[in-house]
């Protein structure tokens, strides 16, 4: 009898999970933002998802929940623990900050609670300093910290999130002590104290530093890519063209994740469907008007880019 | 004058029929428990997806300067302030309200928006250079000293004793720092999981001021309330203007304190309202009538709150920096139409940037308009028996402090702040400087520790926290304005020493 | 109310603030309890002056708790409570919310209990309730509440 029994709820599991993934979704989504609204994330979540409801994509709308707080640790320690694992709950993921964060510790997850859907931004860490900065080039900066150890101010949104990342390799690759002053609240109030000279320099997203410079506000140094960004700032050197043994790895990747425990078939369908939401011309259209780089992967490519980013971040902040 | 020629931008009829929705809209998010403006203009964003660049600007004005306004009526007419914006409009308008002269509360905090307002959008047209050049001027060192005045004026808000409260300050400033470090990211006094996303401001004021009203009406039992005692005053508005004339010092503190806080990046429109009501209740002959149904403080509230509604954009017009959440959404909103912010905004987009603003003013007095519309009808709360309120307030905090992040956390720390509160009320404590403490905490913690780091690499903690014309200034004013609260405190029991 | 309750009142509140600053000086990192620490200082200072002064107090002000209060208000705060910590979930937002909005104005309404007409206009008023709240915060802010065993 125990058996049959146990045998009838797998059947029923089984048929209800099969039945989930078909029908799925059925009602609307909901996608946590760990930081603010208004935020640079939360602001291209938004646009990226406002095609959800076509008949093309999800079918169904996707809200915006933020739940801010300690440089996006509240809101994906929340989704670890407390999300629901049925395909309704989304959260958008920055990398490398969550996975920073996690070895860092103190949190209560890791790249393996999360099941990665796919990526659809990259926005680089650039240096700037404010228009009457005397510093030109990142060899100006570098030497001044040279000459005045751990006296050069410069300005990122927090500790473990892609800016702290870039001015950590900054300082190994120049070997130099300087200065890091996180804020909190985001991009907006590093580049406040940048513009307001509380700091003499700063690191900052692309898009914002991006369009501060086209405002006259600030100078951009270097960008902290393997590339140059062709799109926005062709004529800023990399960190490697202006000596710098820095790489990609700050680059801070914006996409859509689900909690570990969300049924595989529920994955797929949104691993197949995300991208082309994603790729949608108006969803491109609004994200080159506000200045923010689209770089779309997929499921696969997301897993790879998590695994490799782990190991070098493991790395860099082991001495910390 | 460049602005009135783009006027005619304002007055077509998609851009009225906008402006009228996005008031109305505006109104009734605002009054909304626990969804605060930022939440409101974020709500809005999608639709602006599908309307010309100016259109959809102008809704997001129309909607940014009423829901500052609507939160006015859950604060008057519940004792539920919305947003923080609303926490001073609360100790004066919930009282009157009680009394039922919820009309008359309503009427002057629709026309003191109405004024402060104008001013604080007139102030963006005509000095927003000047005005630019003010908000940079607040560095760490200097949002420090701000949040220690605020905690200095904690003393003398809505208590009998200034010792207790600065005691329930010292609760709140504790309370802030409840959850992860939000800038080391360490977690600090958690002791249930609940607690891990630390205490957020809406939640927190919506049972701090909600939760102990609810249970003194429990308190009440099946006693037939006293319905008969109130009676609900019909108040002509021409009462209420003139009431509002008669009353200009209040306006002039309100709008004035409203426009400058208001201005600063970091801490603006959160406690303007209550810097103002303090700063209105020193300076008053009534003082001893503040917290009791007194219109000054209603108006010196929320003029203020509206005042800072044009201030709090200029960092962002013209630097491109948002100096409040607000004004991040709005950002979010130029952003996806492509018009960058900055010193050329008016140059390369007059066309949008100018009937933005005109919006604003015309948006202004759209609120007016139909909060006094409002106000004729809501006044009759007063008469809703407390079997019926104490159950609706109490559903309204728990949605409403559930919506803000779709948190359970968040509710039962709602639920567990406003007990405790009702007990803390039962022996002279009061809500208005616990919440102001635990507004300040964040900002005085994080711009101490930026300030130090600062100070650290550059000319010492010494020369950094007490240098410069700015901070000896608002060194002075915090040392004035302690001496003044003991000062107080000592002739308050001199007094009643001499009573007895 | 007697001299007692304020002095246990300021009491409880000195021991939170004594146990607020030893946690904050015994924990690390220290750079993260650094604030913590110049504000339970304060906090602790503040509490003490109010305990002592509680103890030279001969006047007695108003307020307080009776036994009389506590019995009026614990029926709702027992409602309330059941609600919030464990309806809620358990039973969904919407299903709980309507049935201690009921029961609680039942509790509190003075019309007589034993009559139809008191019945309808209690269900009444709670469905008005239900059918505004749902309309303000599923239709108009789309919020997603937790589902339990109904909505």
């Amino acid at each position: 009898m125990k058996h049959i029994l146990a045998g009838l709820v797998i059947a029923m599991a089984a048929l209800v999970g099969t039945v989930q993934a078909d029908e799925y979704p059925e009602r609307p989504i909901m996608l946590m933002v760990s930081y603010g609204a208004g935020g640079a994330t939360d602001f291209q979540a938004r646009i990226v998802t406002m095609t959800a409801g076509n008949e093309d994509a999800l079918g169904v709308p996707i809200a915006i929940i933020n739940k801010p707080g300690a440089g996006g640790r509240v809101g994906w320690n929340w989704f670890a623990t407390e999300a629901d694992a049925d395909g309704y709950t989304l959260a958008a993921y920055n990398i490398p900050h969550f996975i920073a964060q996690s070895i860092k510790g103190g949190v209560e997850y890791s790249k393996d609670s999360f099941e990665p859907i796919a990526n659809w931004g990259a926005d680089p860490a650039v240096f700037i300093v404010g228009t009457e900065s005397p510093f030109n080039s990142m060899a100006d900066v570098i030497a001044w910290a040279e000459a005045n150890p751990g006296k050069l101010t410069f300005s990122g949104a927090g500790l473990f999130v892609g800016h702290h990342i870039a001015a950590l390799q900054i300082e190994k690759a120049a070997g130099v002590t300087m200065q890091y002053v996180p804020t909190k609240g985001g991009g907006a109030a590093a580049m406040k104290a940048v513009i307001a000279g509380d700091v003499m320099a700063g690191i900052n997203n692309l898009s914002d530093a991006y369009r501060a410079r086209e405002a006259g506000n600030v100078k951009i140094l270097a960008v902290a890519d393997i590339q140059r960004n062709e799109e926005f700032l062709p004529d800023v050197p990399t960190m490697m063209e202006e000596g710098l043994d820095v790489d990609n790895s700050s680059v801070n990747f914006r996409g859509i994740m689900v909690p570990k425990g969300t049924p595989d078939a529920i994955i797929e369908k949104l691993a197949a469907i995300v991208p082309g939401m994603f790729m949608n011309s108006r969803v491109l259209g609004k994200m080159a008007a506000g200045g923010s780089p689209v770089h779309v992967m997929n499921r696969e490519e997301v897993l790879a880019m998590w695994e490799e980013r782990d190991a070098y971040l493991r790395e860099l902040l082991k001495d910390l | 004058m460049e602005f009135l020629t783009y006027f005619a931008d304002v007055f077509t009829v998609p851009a009225m029929l906008l402006l009228v929705g996005g008031t109305v809209g505006g109104l009734i998010l605002g009054a909304t428990p626990g969804l605060s403006p930022t939440m409101a203009v974020a709500l809005l964003i999608p639709f602006t997806f599908q309307l010309e660049a100016v259109h959809g600007l102008i809704l997001l004005g129309a909607a940014y300067t009423s829901t500052v306004a609507g939160g006015a009526v859950s604060a008057i007419l519940l004792k539920i302030p919305g947003a923080p914006a609303n926490i001073a409009t609360t100790l004066d308008g919930h009282e009157m309200a009680r009394r039922g002269q919820g009309a008359r509360a309503l009427q002057l905090a629709f026309l003191a928006s109405l004024v402060g307002g104008l001013i604080g959008v007139a102030l963006l047209i005509f000095l927003t250079p000047v005005l630019a050049e003010w908000a940079l001027a607040f560095g760490p060192s200097q949002l420090f000293w701000l949040a220690i005045l605020g905690v200095t004026i904690i003393g003398s808000l809505g208590t009998s004793s200034v010792v207790k409260g600065l005691l329930s300050g010292s609760i709140g400033l504790w309370l802030a720092t409840v959850g992860f470090d939000d800038i080391l990211g360490v977690q600090r006094f958690v002791f249930h999981s609940s607690l891990s996303g630390g205490i957020s401001i809406v939640p927190a004021l919506i049972g701090l001021f909600a939760i102990p009203q609810v249970i003194a009406m429990f308190a009440e039992g099946r006693r037939r309330s006293s319905i008969e005692a109130i009676s609900v005053e019909k108040h002509p508005l021409s009462r209420a203007v003139r009431e509002l004339l008669s009353k200009l010092r209040a306006v002039a503190i309100g709008t004035v304190s409203g426009s400058i806080i208001g201005l600063i990046p970091g801490i603006g429109g959160q406690i303007a309202g209550l810097v103002a009501y303090d700063q209105a209740r020193k300076v008053s002959p009534d003082r001893e009538k503040f917290g009791t149904g007194h219109s000054e403080g209603i108006i010196a509230a929320e003029s203020a709150n509206n005042a800072m509604v044009g201030p709090s954009l200029v960092p962002l017009l013209t630097l491109s920096i948002p100096g409040s959440p607000t004004a991040a959404v709005l950002l979010g909103g130029l952003l996806i139409h492509g018009i960058f912010p900055g010193t050329d905004l008016f140059d390369n987009h007059p066309d949008v940037a100018w009937p933005f603003i005109n919006s604003m003013l015309i948006g202004q007095i759209l609120m007016c308009v139909f909060g006094l519309y409002v106000a004729s009808l809501a006044a009759r709360v007063a008469l809703v028996p407390k079997s019926v309120m104490a159950p609706i307030v109490l559903g309204l905090a728990v949605f409403g402090s559930y919506s803000v992040q779709h948190s359970m956390g968040d509710v039962y720390v709602m639920a567990a702040l406003g007990t405790m509160m009702y007990f803390l009320e039962r022996f002279g404590f009061s809500a208005a400087p616990l919440v102001l403490g635990l507004i300040l905490g964040p900002i005085a913690e994080s711009s101490f520790i930026q300030g130090s780091l600062i100070a650290e690499a550059t000319v010492g903690p010494f020369a950094y926290f007490f240098g410069g014309a700015l901070n000896i200034l608002l060194v002075a004013i915090v040392v004035t304005s302690v001496g003044y609260s003991l000062y107080a405190e000592l002739r308050s029991r001199r007094a009643a020493r001499d009573a007895s | 109310m007697t001299a007692l309750q304020p002095r246990l009142a300021s009491g409880i509140i000195l021991l939170v603030a004594v146990w607020v600053c030893w946690i904050s000086f015994s924990q690390s990192p220290a750079e993260a309890f650094l604030f913590p620490r110049l504000i339970s200082v304060a906090f602790v200072a503040l509490a003490g002056w109010t305990f002592l002064r509680s103890l030279l107090e001969r006047r007695i002000a108003e307020g307080g708790v009776t036994l009389d209060l506590v019995k009026s208000i614990l029926p709702g705060v027992l409602v309330a409570g059941l609600y919030i910590f464990f309806a809620a979930k358990w039973l969904g937002f919407y299903t709980s919310s309507t049935i201690a909005f009921l029961v609680i104005l039942s509790l509190h309404d003075p019309a007589p209990h034993d009559q139809v007409r008191t019945w309808a206009r209690r269900l009444a008023i709670t469905a008005a309730y239900l059918a505004v709240m749902y309309l303000l915060f599923s239709v108009v802010l789309k919020v997603f509440t937790p589902r339990g065993l109904f909505i």
